[in-house]
């Protein structure tokens, strides 16, 4: 049943069957010096990501190993004190994130990618803690709630009802996000129009967020979920450096995630991948007399941790094909390969991503193809537009 | 605990006051004002001489502490006249005994050379304190801040009306004063170099300015300031979702509210389930708030269940109310809830010092820590007035007592 699930949500993004995409060189595309600025800006921040995975695991490990005894902090019910728990969890992972974040904040400050201030980053990411914290309150809230009705089952209700808040949350999303405003380029906005009718979403709006302050980075999103669906470009994309046509590019890759219903697909996923997740905690936390008793918390965030960064890799999978589907809708909608392939080209220079990077790198880390396979889509679709072979 | 070199002293409890002179009390200090301005600008000279004394020696000169002592104690009796504390007009000389409310400041003693050093530096949190509890930029060293709703400002502004309509004003309201004139003058001597114990918030030390009561809404406190510095450092997010609860269950107190208002309107007493309802609420929202300013250590429950916290609320069952007093009871609250203002004020700013303490020793200390318990008993009290669980006014005086550290007298009725 799960595999037949799995394997239909897997068949319902679709690139054509018979699509062999070209073996490019991207000294093609990019200069020397660019390739081997790109790989050193991201071996680095691979570096402190792997690092900081290493500190999160051990930290919760850790937590595990000793968290129950933070309930002598703790004057209230075994729900109460599970929050406590919760929150300390979370609490603790901050504090093993924060030099890898500050680091990869430098790292990304001396190549002009980010434009936050130390203290800013530092200070934003204490206060949504605060938000994380509610989210965690709110997770514990409802499991040892139905621990204390369903003890050890408590994850066969668990499961519908937090696939059910992913959806809530998928909705509420769009309408929580601050600093939108209304795309203000007159002719960008024609295009985005034409574009939304031409894929069958015309009611869907394209948003602008101001992210200039913080980063010099494209990028854009598709949110939402039923009507509250919107596609959000970054102000960095409509600086300029990108031209008309290779913002309709990446307009259309947006508005193809909402044709395909990506983030529907996405909580699909979710709910995949949360059943055997909550199993596995119920299963992990009966020596501490499971999820019904606060001192399985700790264990409980150690197993949720580890599992999803255990299952990277996966998740990139999944994320790699759906946005290799966005990718060729975008290229059916515009019809024009030689803007998309400047667009990812610009995407590239602008991020300083790696166009091909190391295998290992490309598994842990990708969640998009690699920017060298996205020219290579363009060039497969122009390929089989005008009858040649690839190559 | 080691005794205070600067104490605030009572020597007339009459609180009858002259409508005449509390009238028109503004204008008859006028000449204090300008009086005290001129000898603030000689004391703040003499201040710094006496640094560098007290620097070389060791101990400050006597002639200078006699000087400056003298200042900090006129100080406090122009304060006190000024807010309607006391009610003689007051001399020019801070001649000790001479005044209704006064200190009595210990003679020169040696002190730590460090402490000296640092002085101003040191004093800052303390002036802080002083300058919002005054509210009027009067406290240490003639006032480093204004803030117009500070404890005394509000507390002065309110005895004036109650004055002129009474000619008395009310015990709670002296003894407000009394208490934060003490501690703003234990500030002046501290900065003035009088001596280098630290300035005591706790309202339970003040033992002049404290009544021992029994009201239908009291505070227990049975913490022993031990603080996680895990838990303190996180504590204002730790709070959050129980922020969040309290606003939502505040949503349905208010409708309870309402109808607890029809009830005792009509019948004469609340309906019990009411009742119990906002009880139970009053008495969350302290634990939260307590939790919150690191009045106390543990995380409470979500339940406001009582005997829970270390910090609890003791309500007792309701009783018959006088209609009117119910009718207008919205009315009547509203000196309480500024009153509860600018207390929540100097318990907020009690928390962010308790937090930096907290951090740094592992414990709460305890003057602090009272000032937050005084501030959260004035809060059940008003809240528990305003949603008709008793009609007994919120008492304003730092009524902490026996609650926390004091003994209590053996007289005491039950």
């Amino acid at each position: 049943m799960w595999f037949f699930a799995a394997s239909r949500l897997w068949s319902s993004s679709t690139v054509p069957d018979n699509l062999r995409l070209p073996q490019l060189d991207p000294h093609d595309y990019f200069s020397s010096s660019f390739l081997d600025r790109s790989a050193a800006y991201e071996r680095f921040l691979r570096i402190d990501f792997v690092l900081s995975a290493v500190a999160l695991l051990v930290v919760l490990g850790l937590y595990a190993r000793h968290g129950a005894r933070f309930t002598r902090e703790s004057a209230a019910g075994r729900v109460g004190t599970g929050m406590l728990l919760g929150m300390l969890g979370f609490a603790f992972v901050w504090l093993s994130q924060l030099p890898f974040s500050v680091a990869g904040l430098w790292w990304e400050r001396r190549h002009g990618i980010s434009r936050q201030g130390y203290v800013e980053s530092v200070v934003g990411s204490f206060v949504g803690l605060g938000g994380q914290f509610l989210f965690i309150c709110a997770a514990i809230g409802i499991v040892m709630a139905l621990a204390g009705v369903m003890r050890r089952r408590w994850w066969v209700a668990g499961v519908p009802i937090f696939v059910g808040l992913a959806l809530l949350f998928a909705f509420v999303q769009p309408f929580l996000m601050t600093d939108l405003h209304s795309l203000r380029n007159a002719k960008v906005a024609a295009d985005a129009r034409a574009l939304a009718r031409k894929e069958g979403v015309p009611h869907v709006p394209v948003k602008v967020e101001k992210v200039r302050k913080q980063t010099t980075a494209p990028n854009a999103e598709a949110v939402g979920i039923g009507s509250s669906r919107r596609v959000i470009l970054w102000d960095t994309l409509l600086d300029r450096r990108f031209d008309r046509r290779e913002v309709r590019t990446i307009v259309a890759h947006e508005l193809g995630h909402v044709q395909r219903n990506h983030v529907l697909k996405g909580i699909g996923w979710f709910a995949l991948a949360i059943l055997p997740t909550a199993f596995l905690i119920a299963l992990a936390t009966r020596r501490r007399g499971g999820m019904y008793r606060p001192e399985a918390v700790p264990v409980a965030l150690f197993v949720l941790i580890a599992v999803q960064v255990a299952t990277i890799p996966l998740q990139n999978i999944v994320s790699r094909h759906v946005e290799q589907e966005a990718d060729w809708i975008a290229l059916e909608t515009t019809r024009d390969p030689a803007a998309a392939r400047n667009a990812f080209r610009e995407l590239a220079i602008a991020s300083l991503n790696q166009p091909r990077p190391p295998a290992w790198a490309y598994a842990l880390f990708e969640t998009h193809p690699t920017i060298i396979q996205r020219i290579a889509i363009a060039r497969a679709w122009e390929d089989r537009e005008t009858g040649r072979s690839p190559g | 605990m080691a005794p205070r070199a600067v104490r605030l002293v009572i020597r007339d409890p009459d609180l009858h006051r002259s409508r005449l002179t509390s009238g028109f009390r503004l204008i008859l200090a006028i000449p204090h004002f300008l009086w005290l301005a001129g000898w603030f600008s000689l004391a703040a000279l003499v201040a710094i001489a006496n640094w560098i004394a007290t620097l070389i020696t060791g101990s400050p000169s006597p002639m200078l502490h006699r000087f400056l002592a003298a200042y900090v104690r006129y100080a406090a009796h122009v304060v006190s006249y000024v807010t309607l504390a006391a009610d003689p007009f007051p001399g020019f000389t801070g001649r000790a005994g001479s005044y209704p409310i006064d200190l009595e400041i210990e003679d020169p003693g040696r002190q730590n050379r460090w402490v000296t050093g640092f002085r101003l530096l040191l004093a800052v949190p303390a002036i802080i304190l002083a300058d919002l509890m005054m509210g009027f930029g009067t406290s240490a060293s003639g006032g480093w801040g204004t803030q117009a709703g500070g404890l005394v400002a509000t507390v002065a502004l309110l005895s004036w009306f109650v004055i002129v309509a009474r000619g008395e004003i009310p015990r709670g309201f002296r003894d407000a004063l009394a208490y934060s004139i003490g501690y703003s003058a234990q500030v002046n001597g501290y900065a003035f170099l009088l001596t280098d114990r630290y300035p005591n918030s706790d309202p339970a030390v003040y033992e002049a300015a404290n009544a021992y009561r029994s009201d239908p809404i009291r505070l227990t406190v049975d913490d022993d300031l031990r603080r996680s510095r895990l838990t303190t450092f996180f504590r204002g997010l730790l709070a959050i979702p129980h922020l969040v609860f309290a606003t939502l269950w505040g949503l349905a107190v208010f409708f309870a509210l309402i109808a607890n208002w029809f009830v005792t309107l009509f019948r004469g007493r609340p309906a019990d389930g009411l009742a119990r309802f906002l009880t139970r609420y009053v008495r969350y929202t302290t634990h939260v708030w307590a939790y919150t300013l690191l009045i106390a250590n543990p995380f409470p429950g979500f339940t406001g269940l009582p005997g829970s916290y270390p910090v609890d609320v003791e309500v007792e069952a309701p009783v018959q109310q006088n209609r009117w007093v119910t009718g207008f009871r919205i009315l009547l609250a509203i000196p309480a809830l500024l009153i509860q203002s600018a207390l929540n004020t100097l318990a907020f700013v009690a928390g962010v010092f308790i937090w930096f303490y907290a951090l740094a020793r592992g414990s709460a200390p305890q003057g602090l820590r009272n000032l937050g318990v005084y501030a959260l008993r004035y809060n059940a009290q008003t809240n528990g007035y305003l949603f008709l669980l008793t009609e007994r006014y919120p008492y304003t005086g730092p009524s902490a007592g026996w609650q926390l550290s004091l003994e209590a007298p053996a007289d005491l009725p039950a």
